[in-house]
């Protein structure tokens, strides 16, 4: 059994908040600060942190509470200056993720914003007047792919074309991102020796660059196109690094279709996620549905939460089922879940669906 | 004296112009390199290009970078602690206390134009700088010529 490495801290996120926040944050204690995945900051409304599954709102003194009116209260001063703070005080080095909704933050953390958005014409400008912040907490889990990559190995020096899938929040990009890092290593175990890999990081979540630094491993062999979108990414990393495979997150439209056909017609390996409940769901999808199969992507690693616990399952082109595992390495589980309350049941509902083709 | 008064003047022209200048580098690892601005001060005073003005944006980028302010505050911090090593007078020191206040809030666009604001409002400086130079600068040498001159007949 491999044993994933979890990294990722939250004194890297405190260090960015407004006193008044930073000292509520710090008081959490290390167990419940371990499962943070997200960190809601709204003006006027109580600080709220989301695990998996759940939401609590955070108390002064760092516990969490089901009640809003006991909870800790956000100022609009202070989002503005944690927004500020977010943009090292520089709103326009910034501006382009800005107009996205978020900022990566050094750490590898995605803050996303909300706020009046400011329009030029028919593109988003910028935003004005933020009301609210949510950072989500980037974890690295290192070795959560070990037990999968034979699966999607096609030999020492190949990998079959593969997609992840899943709902939102089941790990897609965290389970992208060791894909991509051993990939890139190569795997003495698996008998694989690394390969030249491109990530296109459109949202920065993948290798999550800070001033073009990767603040997560992805390998030695890795280059990565930050901020950059799938279609034009796809093709500036045929173009100029010749790779072997190139790693994108997130493919949905008809352009990021073609852009992957032309990937395969350069002889490069696409190793991908999309936000689907299962490859049924995905093949129904018009012109992207139609790369799954033969000819297309090879492999599909499908994840899922059943009553509170994470599976992983890996099958073929034809749905034929290569490796099942109903705990997900390293991904901790949402066992919080369990003694949730509220909106719990939504949480366990969305990602449950996952579980519909499995029953 | 009248010659290191004169000096000192000609330095308060020079030292306003070359905060001209570092506006231009600015505004290129702003707004065309996209650079937050803890990074460009800090690369600013790393590349010895800010000559009298090197601790002033060294100390404003460490104060960015580490205390988290904002680059208004970082400024008129920095610029009262290093006041002493610029040549420049008090009504100088005055008109530059805000310039960092609007510096970062905004985008790419309003940045420039901020930038090109303080440009103008530097170059009356200068050139008050440079007239100053000039008159009360000659003022100052002959002043001094001729004091001397006075002091060397008294000896005689």
């Amino acid at each position: 059994m491999y044993k994933a490495q979890r990294t990722g801290d939250l004194s890297r996120i405190s260090c960015n908040l407004p006193d008044r926040i930073k000292r509520v944050v710090d008081r959490i204690s290390p167990e419940m600060a371990s499962r943070l995945e997200e960190l809601r900051i709204n003006a006027g409304v109580p600080l709220m942190g989301v695990f998996s599954g759940f939401d609590r709102f955070i108390c002064e003194d760092g516990t969490f509470t089901d009640k809003p009116e006991t909870a800790f209260r956000v100022g609009r001063e202070e989002v503005e200056e944690l927004f500020y703070r977010l943009c090292e005080h520089s709103v326009y080095a910034y501006q382009e993720d800005i107009a996205r909704g978020f900022i990566t933050i050094k750490g590898g953390f995605r803050a996303g914003i909300c706020g009046r958005v400011v329009y030029q014409g028919q593109a988003i400008k910028g935003m004005k007047d933020i009301s609210s912040v949510c950072i989500r907490v980037s974890r690295e889990l290192k070795g959560c792919a070990e037990e999968i990559f034979p699966f999607i190995m096609s030999g020492s020096h190949d990998i079959w074309n593969t997609m992840v899938i899943s709902p939102p929040r089941c790990g897609k990009t965290t389970m992208l991102r060791d894909i991509c890092r051993i990939i890139s290593t190569g795997s003495e175990k698996a008998g694989f020796a690394g390969l030249r890999t491109v990530i296109v990081d459109e949202r920065s979540e993948i290798a999550a660059c800070y001033m073009g630094i990767a603040q997560n491993d992805c390998g030695p062999r890795t280059d990565v196109l930050d901020g950059c979108r799938k279609p034009e990414g796809i093709e500036m990393a045929l173009r100029g690094m010749s790779p072997a495979v190139i790693v994108v997150d997130e493919l949905g439209t008809r352009q990021d279709a073609e852009s992957v056909r032309m990937a395969w017609n350069a002889g490069a390996r696409i190793v991908a996620t999309a936000h689907a409940y299962d490859t049924g769901d995905l093949r129904e999808r018009l012109g992207f549905g139609m790369l799954i199969g033969k000819g297309g992507f090879e492999r599909c690693i499908v994840l899922g939460i059943r009553d509170g616990k994470r599976w992983v399952k890996v099958t073929d082109a034809y749905g034929n089922l290569l490796y099942r595992n109903d705990k997900a390495p390293g991904m901790h589980d949402g066992i919080f879940r369990m003694h949730g309350h509220g909106d719990e049941a939504v949480g366990e509902a969305e990602r449950q669906a996952a579980c519909a083709s499995e029953a | 004296m009248g010659m290191r008064l004169s000096a000192r003047l000609k330095d308060r022209q020079l030292a306003l112009q070359k905060l001209k200048d570092i506006l231009l580098f600015l505004e290129n690892e702003m707004c065309a390199m996209g650079k937050p601005l803890n990074k460009v001060f800090e690369d600013l005073a790393k590349g010895n290009y800010g000559g009298v003005w090197t601790p002033v944006f060294h100390l404003s980028g460490g104060i960015l970078k580490e205390q988290s302010l904002n680059a208004g505050s970082a400024w008129r911090i920095a610029l009262k602690e290093t006041a002493a090593t610029l040549p420049l007078t008090l009504e100088d020191l005055d008109l530059l206390r805000d310039f960092g206040e609007l510096l970062g809030k905004t985008d790419r666009e309003m940045q420039q134009a901020i930038l090109n604001m303080e440009k103008e409002k530097l170059a009356a400086m200068e050139q008050k700088a440079r007239e100053a130079a000039e008159t009360t600068g000659r003022l100052y040498r002959n002043l001094g010529a001729l004091m001397g001159a006075a002091a060397v007949i008294l000896l005689i």
